[in-house]
């Protein structure tokens, strides 16, 4: 077990040096950082201007900056998510296949699914340095006001496990080509899928409405964003990682296979 | 120390290795030889476990391959034909990373003392710390062997290891792996063969995914197919076929070459049987005038030639060889 766990971290370790030393992290980083902030920035100052307003104008009720700000900018991250995960994933398994170096892994005591977690880790390890940018944005909100700390956790660890749950599919994914533009683009089309695979379901009746609404990886985050740690969630979630990374341990099976 | 049973390897309908077996002992260097796309590198890749065999097996350190993966990969290290590098780690973190997941065992000090071994061994410490993907081709390679050797293994299997070097580099290459045998079992594949012949003890020939030849380069370039032939060069232009014919063992005489001051004679002789005291006798007896005397020996580049050029018989060879 403990070599397992070296050769996990080994391979994690890597995969986080190399994207940490490639110019194409600061760039995300910085672009993530960029429209994130813009969307901080607007939230703020729709909040701060109906606060003002149901202030003065006798609003019906007390503006709460978790609920009418830090709600809406959680769902916001996942689209940025959408957008930018697939650019993380695309070259985890892609770009070792296309430039031979999958040779050294393979032909090392090392196996499948050790290579898989620790490039899910490096992966995770990234999206990491990603949420620790939006919390950068969100302490300014603690040195103005007092935003309740626990559905803010509770948001965290929702878009741990929805990214996460990307994470796992995008590296399937990259583990089927050696092109990383395909994997890329393949795994957008996926998630966006994933996404608005519920938005037929009203239309096809009530039972497909509800396996759609479950299939949907949206609607399993709402409730993170309000606060609400429900097992359901988090079991959808998981069971979506494992199925992923299953996933990508057998394709890397099948690889060897065709040679 | 290697095992290779029977071993097939398809790819869909394509076969690419048909029914390949050999065997390597501790300690020597086996060649493995063939025209490109004969089946050197699938071969390997299944020996290095990279790839499972569709039939047969292969055994590594008295480990099968496909059955204990993990076992025969920790008692192999693997150049592919292509260094598998890291273009954005420097050669000493490339090799860091090597020893993590080959040698897990070793502590943090073993393993910088793996590494610094290993990268002078090689001859790739003054690049410690360039990044591997601004290394020349030589580097490259060496960067390759490096990671190979990095876990100290058992069983080295080097696919074209001096592919695209100079010939310095080929000769360095070349010396390092014969250093290397003795305290590893090597494999190396080429189609250079005078490589071969330089540095294996026992040489494989391949085509179209099977065997066509296993012996050692001795052996292959002395007498393939039997017949063993002479040239014999006399200070005479006076026909001499006739005198020569008559020498015991001789199978058939021809003039190979004449001059203005001297011929040329090529002497067929029974398989294994030497006659060349006898034609030096007859030739200096017989006044001729005696120049030069050598077997003629079928070039490694002739045998391979032949070996894997459907239909074409056996011939001994035009020019004699200079295989050293």
């Amino acid at each position: 077990m403990s070599s397992s766990l070296r050769n996990i971290s080994a391979i994690a370790g890597k995969e986080l040096r190399s994207f940490y030393s490639s110019p194409i992290a600061w760039v995300m980083l910085g672009l993530f950082a960029a429209i994130f902030g813009w969307f901080f920035s607007s939230a703020l100052a729709y909040f701060a201007s109906a606060a003002m307003r149901s202030q003065f104008g006798g609003g019906p009720q007390r503006m709460n900056v978790n609920l009418e700000m830090i709600r809406p900018l959680f769902s916001n991250t996942t689209v940025l998510i959408l957008f930018l995960l697939p650019m993380v994933t695309m070259r985890t398994y892609s770009e070792e296949k296309r430039s031979g170096t999958i040779e050294l892994l393979l032909t090392s005591p090392l196996k499948d699914i050790e290579i898989i977690l620790g490039k899910y880790l490096g992966a995770m390890g990234m999206y990491l340095g990603m949420l620790g940018v939006t919390a950068a944005y969100l302490s300014v909100l603690f040195l103005a006001g007092n935003p309740a700390v626990k559905p803010i956790l509770s948001g965290y660890l929702g878009l741990l496990l929805f990214g996460g749950g990307f994470i796992a599919m995008g590296l399937f994914i990259s583990s089927l080509t050696s092109n990383q533009m395909v994997a890329g683009a393949a795994s957008f089309v996926v998630f966006l899928l994933l996404w608005v695979v519920s938005w037929l379901g009203e239309s096809m009746g009530p039972t497909m409405s509800s396996i759609l609404s479950y299939l949907s990886i949206t609607e399993h985050f709402d409730d993170f964003g309000k606060g609400i740690i429900d097992t359901k969630h988090i079991v959808f979630y998981l069971s979506f990682i494992v199925f992923g990374l299953f996933l990508a341990t057998k394709s890397v099976d099948s690889d060897r296979w065709r040679g | 120390m290697i095992e290779v049973q029977h071993l097939t390897k398809r790819y869909g309908r394509f076969t690419a290795v048909d029914d390949v077996s050999f065997k390597v002992e501790k300690g020597e260097i086996l060649g493995f030889l063939g025209p490109n796309g004969a089946g050197k590198t699938s071969t390997m890749r299944v020996i290095t476990g990279y790839m499972p065999p569709s039939e047969g097996k292969a055994v590594v350190a008295g480990f099968d391959v496909f059955t204990h993966p993990i076992e025969a990969k920790r008692r192999t290290g693997y150049l592919p034909e292509t260094p598998p590098l890291y273009p954005d780690m420097t050669v000493r973190e490339y090799l860091t990373f090597a020893a993590r997941i080959k040698a897990g065992e070793l502590s943090t000090n073993d393993r910088k003392t793996r590494v610094e071994e290993v990268m002078k061994k090689t001859h790739v410490d003054d690049m410690a710390n360039r990044q591997c993907g601004k290394l020349s081709k030589g580097y490259r390679q060496r960067v390759g062997l490096a990671q190979a050797l990095i876990h100290d293994p058992e069983v080295l299997v080097l696919d074209e290891p001096t592919a695209g070097l100079d010939p310095k580099q080929i000769t360095e290459t070349r010396d390092l792996i014969r250093n290397l045998a003795g305290n590893h079992t090597i494999v190396l594949s080429t189609h250079i063969l005078p490589e071969v012949a330089q540095t294996c003890r026992k040489v494989v020939i391949i085509n179209k995914g099977k065997v066509v030849a296993i012996d050692t380069p001795e052996n292959l370039t002395h007498e393939l197919k039997g017949a063993s032939a002479l040239y014999v060069q006399v200070g005479s232009t006076q026909d001499a076929t006739s005198m020569l014919s008559e020498i015991a063992g001789v199978r058939a005489v021809t003039i190979a070459d004449r001059h203005d001051e001297f011929t040329g004679y090529e002497i067929e002789s029974e398989p294994n049987r030497d006659i060349r005291q006898d034609v030096a006798r007859t030739v200096v007896n017989g006044g001729l005038g005696l120049l030069e005397l050598r077997p003629m020996r079928m070039s490694l580049e002739e045998i391979f030639l032949q070996l894997t050029t459907e239909d074409q018989p056996a011939a001994p060879a035009k020019e004699a060889a200079n295989v050293q």
